[in-house]
């Protein structure tokens, strides 16, 4: 880190201690390369609703909620509740638990083109079994992916460098986002070859304002995958349930075949699934899959009561209004002060950006000076709201927002 | 972990654009090649046929590299094909040059052939190069200066960095080493040309890439250094424009197979 403040001494020793011992220090998505060195806690200790403190004590309003798990907020009394009571009946058993036929009868009642669930840990077990499924149904070997989406770390779509040979992507093609002609051509070239085709429900690339479906997109996209008897993944890892509790697709007017969920699940409790139509049930059923905790049944207790209390609370439109409210804040104030910031992505998972910024910096020091005022804005990755951003926290959230915008002013950034 | 095949082509321009540069700062930092210089005053034009050239002049211990001259070289070499120029530089024994004009200055062919042979001593990381600081330091410069020169020709003619490139946003990004003066190499990265230099850059870089010591810097161009928890510990800084950081260090990447074979022969 180079602060030369105090307020990260932990944060720093412990960081010393992991890059002895740990490639990357912290490696991922959490690593201090992706956000703000020095601006940004490296470890944190413990959470409460939208709140958090890192290891030296500062305390944040978190707007990455565990980068998208915590829709209910940290340690939710409720799910906490039903994941600790399942706990004390077993962990880790040598079968499923009942909740996991459970679990798999709501998520199946809940989105309604599904007719089977399956389980993971983690968004990256979903998308590449999703993407074998196809294959099995289609028998066909290509997959086509908008350029800079995200799906996960398999070799296929990884954003990393490292490690990969040219037969990983052989049969992975890219087409841009809202570009239907970059679409057709891409699908051109490989008719009656194409597998699936892959795509988030909106297009939050990192480093990058996010971009909603131009009226029409997916709508071509769908028709084109069912002519071609292509599968249509949705991988709603990221977006599912902040946007409709039935899955991302309601919002925008088409059907997948596949869905992926992941981060908002469980709230927090490691859990990922993926549920298709009838037809691709037989595929499913031909690729293999498991991992050693899959059948875990307290982070599926879990989801049950995130599941509920979602429904219950109307956490949708909770969400929509108050990152509505955090978004339009924001760009009023940066007007205030002479800045032009856009709302990108929708309000539960919003991702404001100032217009003239082609090098990044207004965005880094703004989200740093934030951040330091003790509201956790990453530069480079869309935030999420979560229920327990209350109005007070967004207001706080807009004087903290209000400060760094004044200071940046003064400094003429 | 691209495998792709070098273009012949990028060889030769990453040897007289990316290479031959070096030949400065290594006549600035090395007292063994100011002695191999001695005062001599001269320039070398070495050029493919038909294709692209370098002139390093020579003058009481400094070198200046350039594309082109106005004077007369004091010995002009031609390569027939880039083939035969990449099989120079690589020491193939029988590709030496023909020496079109001043064949007779067999003393600067001598002291050309020892400078070339110390660069490629440095740049290659030769044991006793790296055996003492001041060569570790010399290996860590040069490295960092042929890097990023090589950026441009790369970026001009290898599929594999072209691929890479496109998905970069434009910018122009600077690497430089902490406490080490005149070590700023950049790289402008444009919608449809390509630049880079060593020198201070022409405008306030997009992205800044600063190694905090000399030895990061070494083990990072060695392949040696964990660089992301050196940005971590905030012994690297990499500021402003990151994606452009990130992809141009895969560009770099490919250096390493292009300038390989002249490590192992």
């Amino acid at each position: 880190m180079n602060t030369t403040d105090n307020r990260f001494k932990r944060s720093q020793e412990l960081f010393a201690r992991a890059a002895e011992v740990i490639p990357w220090g912290i490696y991922g998505h959490a690593s201090p390369v992706a956000s703000l060195p020095g601006a940004f806690p490296y470890y944190a200790e413990r959470a409460k609703g939208c709140q958090y403190w890192d290891v030296d004590g500062n305390e944040y309003i978190d707007y990455l909620c565990g980068y998208g798990p915590m829709i209910l907020g940290h340690q939710h009394p409720e799910v906490e509740e039903a994941a600790a009571r399942q706990q004390r009946d077993a962990l880790c058993l040598n079968h499923p638990g009942p909740v996991m036929v459970e679990l798999a009868e709501k998520l199946v009642s809940l989105v309604e083109f599904s007719a089977w669930a399956v389980f993971g840990k983690n968004g990256s077990d979903m998308t590449a079994w999703a993407m074998q499924v196809a294959r099995e149904h289609t028998k066909r070997r290509k997959i086509l992916k908008v350029s800079e989406s995200y799906h996960g770390i398999a070799p296929a779509w990884t954003p990393g460098h490292g490690g990969l040979i040219e037969e990983d992507r052989v049969h992975i093609h890219d087409f841009d986002w809202n570009d239907l002609e970059s679409f057709e051509t891409c699908l051109k070239q490989h008719r009656g070859d194409v597998a699936a085709v892959i795509m988030t429900p909106f297009h939050h690339p990192a480093f990058k304002a996010s971009q909603m479906p131009a009226p029409g997109f997916w709508q071509h996209i769908e028709a084109a995958c069912r002519k071609e008897g292509i599968v249509l993944i949705l991988d709603d890892i990221r977006a599912g349930f902040r946007l409709n509790l039935h899955g991302s697709h309601k919002v925008f007017g088409f059907e997948p075949d596949l869905i992926c969920f992941c981060k908002a699940l469980a709230n927090g409790h490691a859990l990922s699934a993926t549920l298709g139509r009838k037809e691709l049930r037989v595929a499913a059923s031909k690729v293999f899959l498991t991992g050693s905790f899959w059948n875990s049944a307290p982070a599926m207790a879990a989801s049950m009561a995130c599941l509920n209390i979602m429904e219950r609370e109307d956490v949708v439109t909770v969400l929509r209004h108050r990152g509505d409210a955090l978004m339009n804040g924001l760009i009023a104030l940066g007007q205030k002060h002479g800045y032009e910031m856009v709302a990108t992505g929708p309000p539960a998972l919003p991702f404001p950006v100032f217009v003239q910024d082609p090098d990044l910096r207004r965005q880094q020091r703004f989200c740093g000076e934030v951040t330091r005022r003790g509201a956790l804005f990453h530069p480079h990755h869309n935030w999420f709201l979560s229920m327990a951003h209350e109005a007070s926290h967004i207001n706080a959230t807009l004087a903290m927002a209000d400060e760094a915008f004044a200071l940046m002013k003064r400094e003429g950034v | 972990m691209s495998r792709a095949a070098p273009n012949p082509a990028v060889l030769s321009r990453l040897y007289l654009d990316a290479v031959l540069p070096c030949l400065e700062d290594l006549a600035a930092q090395d007292p063994n090649a100011r002695a191999i210089m001695g005062n001599t005053r001269a320039s070398i034009a070495l050029s493919i046929l038909g294709g692209p050239k370098a002139v390093v002049s020579f003058d009481r211990g400094r070198i200046a590299c350039s594309a082109t001259s106005n004077d007369m070289p004091s010995l002009n070499l031609l390569f027939y094909t880039q083939g035969h120029l990449n099989a120079f530089f690589a020491g193939a024994k029988w590709a030496l040059p023909l020496p079109i004009w001043g064949g007779w200055r067999i003393d600067l062919m001598i002291r050309f052939a020892k400078l070339a042979a110390r660069l490629e001593a440095v740049l290659n990381g030769h044991a006793e190069v790296l055996a003492t600081p001041e060569g570790r330091r010399l290996y860590a410069r040069l490295s960092l200066i042929a890097a990023g020169l090589g950026l441009a020709p790369l970026a001009q003619g290898d599929a594999e960095a072209i691929r890479t490139l496109r998905t970069l946003p434009p910018g122009l990004a600077a690497f430089r080493i902490e406490g080490e003066p005149n070590s700023t190499v950049w790289f402008d990265y444009g919608a449809n040309q390509h630049a880079s230099g060593w020198s201070t850059p022409p405008r306030r870089p997009d992205v800044s890439i600063v190694f905090g010591s000399l030895g990061l810097a070494y083990a990072a161009m060695r392949d040696e250094a964990d660089t992301m928890a050196a940005i971590g510990a905030g012994e690297m800084t990499i500021e402003g424009l990151i994606p452009l950081a990130d992809g141009l260090n895969v560009v770099m990447e490919r250096l390493r197979i292009y300038l390989q074979p002249a490590v192992t022969k």
